[in-house]
């Protein structure tokens, strides 16, 4: 099979404490993963060592059969590997579209060093285009103008999501995309991420709300004390019962 | 679109103004004061680059001023090289410096990098001071020759209105060049840093190569203000580039507005002419300093252009009335 984002082995040790031990799994174009587990499991230290934040201590990561793990964090970007942040992270100053088009710069540096002595402000005609469908998708369409300090939690969330979209990546990392959200802005995330898919990025997603997670994923790895528990489809880790001992039992 | 114009506006005002200051000032002093103070220009835009659009305070400008002055005097006395190309050689020379005291420090995040710039402004004096084969220590250098092949060139730079022209030439060209800088794809970045220096990682950018970019550029500037400065007085010492000094820089950027094009100018400017009306206050210098610090961060933390806005805005509101 042709996975977009292959881990194999992955381990993260901060100083003694192992945070993540042999985890291994794959996930195909347009296929959105769900990484669950209880506090404190690894799911956040997942997604920063597969976006190069800090190296691994040990295994490969490979995005579309190349091998990253030897990459800083922008060269992952480059290589087509985006992530969010389990906190709201945004540029408060910049208006919603300032901070997309920054989230497209990887892609356009690659145009040339002089190119970015260009006015900030213009956009090649197709890199508009592009970014107004990343906007409409997220939703975000009729707040391009607004500065970001004077958007709603919610809208950041989405729109950290929006940022990652603009370097068009192969994958995509979501870190509780959901949390602090109301219900009906977890509906909207919830066609978001199956629309992610639908458009051919690998999703990995770590929620803590079930039911959104058993709604948008095709399969679900489970994670406690940074190992790998299970794996499988959604009504496969429903019924698992080391799942529900390790974690489901608390949550659900 | 009508706010870029409007700023246009801004600066031609500003430049006609300084164009013809000379001509509103009779006493000689200060004309020398004006000229100081576009040298500062030069410095503040600088400072302004890496403290004000980029986010990082560096307390090494006036060690980068004492590097282009020292740089172009020596070149200019030892090897007898002709004064434009030495003060061309200055920023490049200052440029070297600035990369080893940068990569280092701007690798990683966050609070290193002012005391690394301070402990390099600290360790430029002292060796300033005690490489007295090449530097004459203490007693400084002089007789450092002005541009214009002296007092048959055709035009006199060693007259004050003279090198306050040629000074206004060099500080709105740099001027420029930090406009073009901050509104480019780059400035962007610059931005984007300073507010939020790990979604720029995130973003797939590499936020030291930038950090760099801007620290290397105002040292750059700040070395060639440091070559004008030392052709202008024909005399330098180490005193004069000194930690004291660096801060004078921190203050105009604050004082007169960071990340602003027009701030630095009026802080250059507010940080030269102050002082002599607070002569009698010299002893006290630090203090006094330390005073307007925190009394501008709190009551005006987008320094006099911010305030200067603010009450342009309430003005236009009354009138809307
Ligand atoms: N930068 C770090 N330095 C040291 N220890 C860390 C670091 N990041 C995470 N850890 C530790 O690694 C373990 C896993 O943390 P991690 O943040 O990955 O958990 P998580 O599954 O995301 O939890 P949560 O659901 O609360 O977000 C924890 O014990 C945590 O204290
Ligand atoms: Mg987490």
């Amino acid at each position: 099979m042709d996975l977009a984002l292959d881990v194999r082995d992955l381990g993260k040790t901060f100083g003694g404490v192992k945070a993540l031990d042999g985890l291994s799994f794959g996930i195909a174009r347009g296929e959105v993963m769900g990484l669950i587990g209880p506090n404190g499991s690894g799911k956040s230290t997942t997604v920063n060592t597969l976006a190069g934040v800090f190296p691994a201590t040990s295994g490969e990561i490979r995005l579309r059969g190349k091998p990253v793990h030897h990459l800083p964090e922008y060269a992952r970007v480059q290589a087509g590997l985006t992530r969010t942040f389990q906190t709201a992270s945004v540029f408060p100053e910049f208006t919603v579209r300032e901070q997309v088009l920054l989230g497209a710069e990887p892609a356009r540096t690659r145009r040339g060093v002089w190119s970015m002595l260009r006015s900030g402000a213009r956009m090649e005609p197709e890199l508009r285009g592009r970014l107004d469908e990343i906007l409409q998708l997220t939703g975000l369409a009729d707040l391009a103008d607004t500065r970001i300090e004077e958007v709603s939690a919610a809208d950041q969330r989405f729109l950290m999501i929006a940022t990652a979209l603009a370097a068009d990546p192969a994958v995509i990392l979501l870190d509780e995309p959901a949390a602090g959200m109301v219900s009906h802005e977890r509906d909207r995330l919830s066609h978001l991420i199956l629309a992610l898919g639908a458009r051919g990025h690998a999703v990995l997603v770590i929620e803590h709300h079930m039911s959104l997670i058993m709604k948008v994923c095709d399969r679900i790895t489970v994670l406690n004390f940074g190992e790998k528990i299970a794996e499988g489809t959604p009504r496969e880790i429903r019924s698992d019962q080391r799942v529900v001992d390790a974690y489901l039992g608390e949550a659900a | 679109m009508t706010l870029t114009r409007k700023n246009g506006l801004l600066y031609l005002a500003i430049l006609a103004g300084l164009i013809v200051l000379p001509s509103f000032i009779s006493t000689k002093y200060y004309i020398h004061l004006s000229v100081l103070a576009l040298i500062w220009v030069i410095v503040a835009q600088g400072q302004n680059l890496i403290q004000g659009f980029t986010g990082y305070v560096s307390i090494a400008q006036a060690g980068f001023m004492g590097i282009g002055a020292y740089g172009t005097a020596l070149l200019g006395l030892n090897f007898g090289l002709p004064v434009w190309l030495t003060i061309l050689s200055a920023p490049l020379i200052t440029a070297l410096f600035a990369l080893v005291a940068g990569y280092p420090s701007l690798r990683v995040k966050g609070h290193y990098f002012a005391i690394v710039t301070l402990a390099f402004n600290m360790v430029i004096f002292i060796v300033l001071l005690n490489l007295t084969d090449l530097t004459n220590g203490e007693a400084g250098l002089m007789g450092i020759p002005k541009p214009g092949a002296g007092k048959d060139g055709a035009i006199n730079f060693a007259d004050r209105t003279t090198y306050y022209y040629f000074v206004l030439i060099a500080a709105t060209g740099v001027t420029a060049l930090t406009a073009l800088i901050v509104n480019s794809r780059l400035g962007r970045v610059l931005v984007a840093i300073r507010q939020n220096e790990t979604l720029v990682g995130a973003a797939g950018l590499a936020a030291w190569k930038y950090k760099l970019f801007a620290f290397v550029v105002s040292a750059m500037f700040a070395g060639f203000a440091g070559a004008l400065y030392a052709h202008y007085q024909s005399f330098i010492n180490p005193e004069i580039f000194t930690i004291a000094q660096s801060m004078d820089a921190v203050l105009a950027v604050i004082l007169g507005g960071s990340g602003t094009i027009t701030g630095p100018i009026i802080g250059a400017f507010a940080i030269v002419f102050l002082p002599e009306y607070l002569r009698f206050a010299d002893s006290f210098r630090l203090v006094i300093y330390g005073l307007i610090l925190i009394l501008a961060t709190i009551f005006m933390p987008r320094g006099i252009v911010g305030l200067a806005s603010d009450a342009l805005g309430l003005l236009k509101k009354r009138r809307a009335r």
